[in-house]
């Protein structure tokens, strides 16, 4: 290739590399919403994986009594103290939430910055919160931080599950400030671990979809076949089941957090295939609810209520409810009581929720999942409980017992009525 | 209606040019940048200020600058280098990619036992011989099929990605963390093989930004000093050419590409040794270290040494723009703001063999 050939090609492949650079851009938005979700179960084997310096999160404590009130669902550390990271007199207190995606991605880190916006009109003057949006997972998360403690914030928030080694490497060096990390396993004396019980609004969410589907078949998108999602899928096809004893749930794995193009091919794959209802776990972006607008069939989202904009399509989903444990989290750094510890989030509390129901949800289906609603938050995890038989046919759980805490965060198996296998490793 | 300017081909290259069109694409995109800025009610020189503070003077942001600035520094000389022969490989991501899985591989192999120097040194082969052995796959294609680099480059980016997902996500291979069960990732490297840090001035400097400096400084030497140097130089002028004096064209096309994709290598080698301390899957692909390369090496203008100080500046661009953005700065007006700075840089570069004329005045030009 001569001289002058090379330069014609050059701007090309810069232009290619800014146009793939720019696309991957768009990945990172939200890739992660769910790859911190994800991860939330981590807490479980939280004693296998712990390194060295960080200690196990309670592993084997059973899930906390259901209650309105969060501080129940929140277990401090093993002898940790309280942590001064509040302002100094009369300035106000400095947080920040540190986002992998951009603040209207429509689902994860939206509904984070919902929360920190709730957080900020709760406490007017006395709080000032920033964010730092679209931070790529790796090596750019340990600057961040750093830039964020120089602007002299005390409390951090991250909401990514791959943010978390650059958390507990900065809570280490920075021992006066607080942080808040969503969805992780380690811990340290000034960070905390919060996330809780998807999977109790995910078989709500089961059952809207089991009372929608007239060929008994629903889709359902799911990321990767950790325990988190698989928690969901199982969840999701025994609400299903519980009304509509024949339905069966149909997996297609996407293998990514955001992918939407992927995600709306393999919600087209589904409906190719036969399912009339479409549902999700682990992925972000609304790819599968605009694959059930083109097939007119209904969908039951996830992450937050996206009833506006599909409305003609929309039943419902999980939807959460970050503030809850966020004001009063600061309130105690204003107060001086902040200790860390692990947070899990119920429906009792108000963590999770479920978002509008859609004109597609009978008013009988609104009455079943409202009953439901109420058994779910006096009993968490109370959708699992035996027999539970698995989709090989195995009984995975004896009649009249229910799932442990360290159970659920650790589940691998795919109940009876599941239309798929969890992937290799 | 003809423009009021026309471009002319300079006859000469005056020194002081090299210098003084940098300073003004950045002073130009300054000023473009304040506009926008006052546009939205900030104070300009706050703004650059900051950018300045937190990507460039106080210590902290050095060493942060440093740090982000190392991977970019070999994507971009993994560029610059086949660009020079006129090989377009735009396949430094997946190099990358593919070198860390090989660091990686060596570090977990014989990090336990090996002394922590030899380990790192056979690391860091093993991260320049992955990275080869991939692109060179791009530099035979090439020069025995005449295939077009771009294309397999590009695909062999993907191929890397997967492969990385398998590794971490999809299997039970040697590289992850049998522990862990919830979610998937690399098994960590022993805490003693971590690529040390050097206190300069109180900035501490990786030990892979070093390695980034005597790489372009062997790169320096190579295409000053040696055969290979001159003859990179005859075949990117003309190939035929170098053919008719006998230079192997064949075969230097393929080094020339194995060179590329072994500094990609060492990129994702640092990667492991310096900052994460295992094979991760997700953040090497979301930080795009090979597509900025490219971008380097074109600012830097293929130069080795330029794709250093080029990197540094992207480098605190970045850092500096995540420093700026928040509720009241969204990361849209940061990334105009990174926007018009690369633009202008490139941009600028015509005006070194390019005059603007005014059409008002021009002699009607001669046909030639």
């Amino acid at each position: 290739m001569s001289k002058r050939l090379s330069k014609k090609w050059l701007p090309l492949a810069v232009t290619v590399a800014l146009g793939v650079g720019l696309v991957a851009c768009g990945d990172d938005d939200s890739s992660s919403s769910d790859d911190t979700t994800a991860t939330a179960d981590t807490t479980a084997t939280a004693d296998t994986t712990a390194t060295a310096d960080t200690t196990a999160a309670p592993v084997d404590s059973a899930a906390p009594a259901p209650s309105a009130d969060w501080a129940a669902n929140f277990t401090p550390w093993e002898g940790s103290k309280p942590v001064a990271c509040g302002p100094e007199e009369g300035q106000p207190l400095k947080a920040a939430w540190v986002y992998v995606g951009p603040i209207n991605d429509g689902g994860w880190t939206q509904t984070h910055d919902e929360g920190r916006q709730a957080v900020q009109t709760h406490f007017g003057d006395k709080v000032e919160t920033t964010y730092k949006e679209n931070v790529p997972e790796g090596e750019q998360v340990g600057q961040v931080i750093e830039d964020l403690i120089a602007d002299g914030n005390t409390v951090i928030f991250g909401t990514s599950f791959g943010f978390q080694d650059a958390f507990v490497a900065a809570a280490e060096k920075h021992p006066d400030v607080c942080f808040e990390f969503a969805t992780g396993f380690k811990s340290a004396p000034n960070l905390s671990q919060y996330y809780g019980a998807a999977e109790d609004t995910d078989y709500l969410a089961g059952m809207a979809a089991g009372a929608a589907t007239k060929v008994g078949k629903i889709g359902y998108l799911a990321s990767f076949g950790i325990p988190e999602v698989v928690r969901g899928i199982n969840a999701f096809t025994l609400g299903a089941r519980a009304v509509n004893p024949d339905a069966t749930v149909k997996i297609a794995w996407v293998n990514s957090w955001f992918d939407p193009p992927v995600e709306r091919k393999q919600a087209e794959a589904l409906v190719t295939a036969g399912v009339d209802v479409l549902g999700m776990k682990g992925v972000d972006s609304p790819a599968t609810g605009d694959a059930a607008k083109a097939a007119g069939i209904p969908w039951a989202g996830y992450n937050r209520d996206n009833s506006a904009n599909y409305g003609d399509v929309w039943l419902t989903g999980t939807q959460y409810h970050w503030d809850v444990y966020e004001i009063p989290r600061l309130q105690q750094v204003l107060d001086g009581t902040w200790t860390a510890g692990n947070y899990h989030g119920t429906i009792a509390d108000g963590f999770v929720d479920m978002s509008t129901y859609g004109d597609l949800v009978s008013e009988e289906t609104r009455t079943k999942i409202e009953a439901k609603k109420a058994e779910l938050a006096a009993n968490t995890g109370g959708q699992f409980t035996g027999p539970i038989i698995d989709n090989s046919g195995k009984e995975q759980l004896a009649a009249g017992k229910q799932h442990t805490y360290g159970e659920l965060m650790a589940m691998q198996y795919l109940v009876e009525g599941v239309d798929g296998e969890i992937p290799a490793g | 209606m003809r423009s009021p300017v026309r471009l002319e081909r300079r006859l000469t290259q005056p020194r002081w040019l090299n210098s003084a069109i940098p300073v003004f694409s950045l002073m130009g995109a300054l000023v473009v940048g304040a506009v926008v800025l006052l546009a939205t009610g900030k104070n300009p020189l706050d703004v650059y200020w900051r950018i300045l503070d937190r990507g460039f003077l106080s210590q902290r942001a050095v060493t942060g600058t440093l740090r982000t600035a190392t991977p970019l520094a070999f994507t971009g000389m993994c560029a610059a280098a086949a660009f020079r022969l006129g090989v377009i490989n735009i396949g430094g991501e997946g190099q990358l990619y593919i070198g860390a899985v090989g660091a990686a591989l060596v570090g977990l192999w014989i990090g336990g036992s090996a002394p922590v120097g030899i380990t790192i040194i056979v690391m860091v082969l093993a991260g320049m011989l992955f990275g080869a052995m991939y692109a060179s796959i791009v530099g035979v294609l090439r020069s025995q099929f005449n295939t077009n680099e771009i294309i397999t480059s590009l695909m062999m980016n993907y191929v890397a990605g997967i492969v990385l997902n398998y590794l971490i996500f999809n299997s039970r291979s040697y590289w992850r963390d049998p522990r862990s069960v919830g979610f998937p990732s690399g098994k960590p490297l022993e805490k003693r093989t971590f690529w040390p840090t050097y206190e300069v001035f109180s900035t501490s400097v990786s030990f892979g930004f070093l390695l980034a400096i005597a790489a372009a400084i062997v790169l320096w030497v190579v295409y000053k000093r040696s055969r290979l140097g001159f003859e990179i130089g005859i075949i990117a002028d003309s190939p035929r050419a170098a053919r008719y004096v006998g230079i192997r064209t064949k075969w230097t096309i393929v080094a020339v590409t194995a060179m590329s994709g072994a500094l990609a290598g060492l990129g994702g080698t640092s990667q492991v040794g310096d900052f994460a301390h295992y094979l991760d899957a997700k953040g090497l692909q979301l930080n795009n270290f090979g597509y900025t390369g490219i971008v380097v090496a074109a600012l830097a203008r293929l130069n080795p040494l330029g794709a250093i100080l080029v990197a540094v500046l992207m480098g605190g661009l970045t850092n500096a723009g995540y420093s700026l953005q928040g509720p009241d700065f969204p990361s849209g007006l940061v990334g105009t703001l990174q926007g018009l700075i690369l633009f202008t840089a490139v941009a600028g570069e015509i005006l070194t063999k390019y005059r603007l004329r005014s059409n008002r005045n021009a002699v009607k030009a001669v046909a030639v």
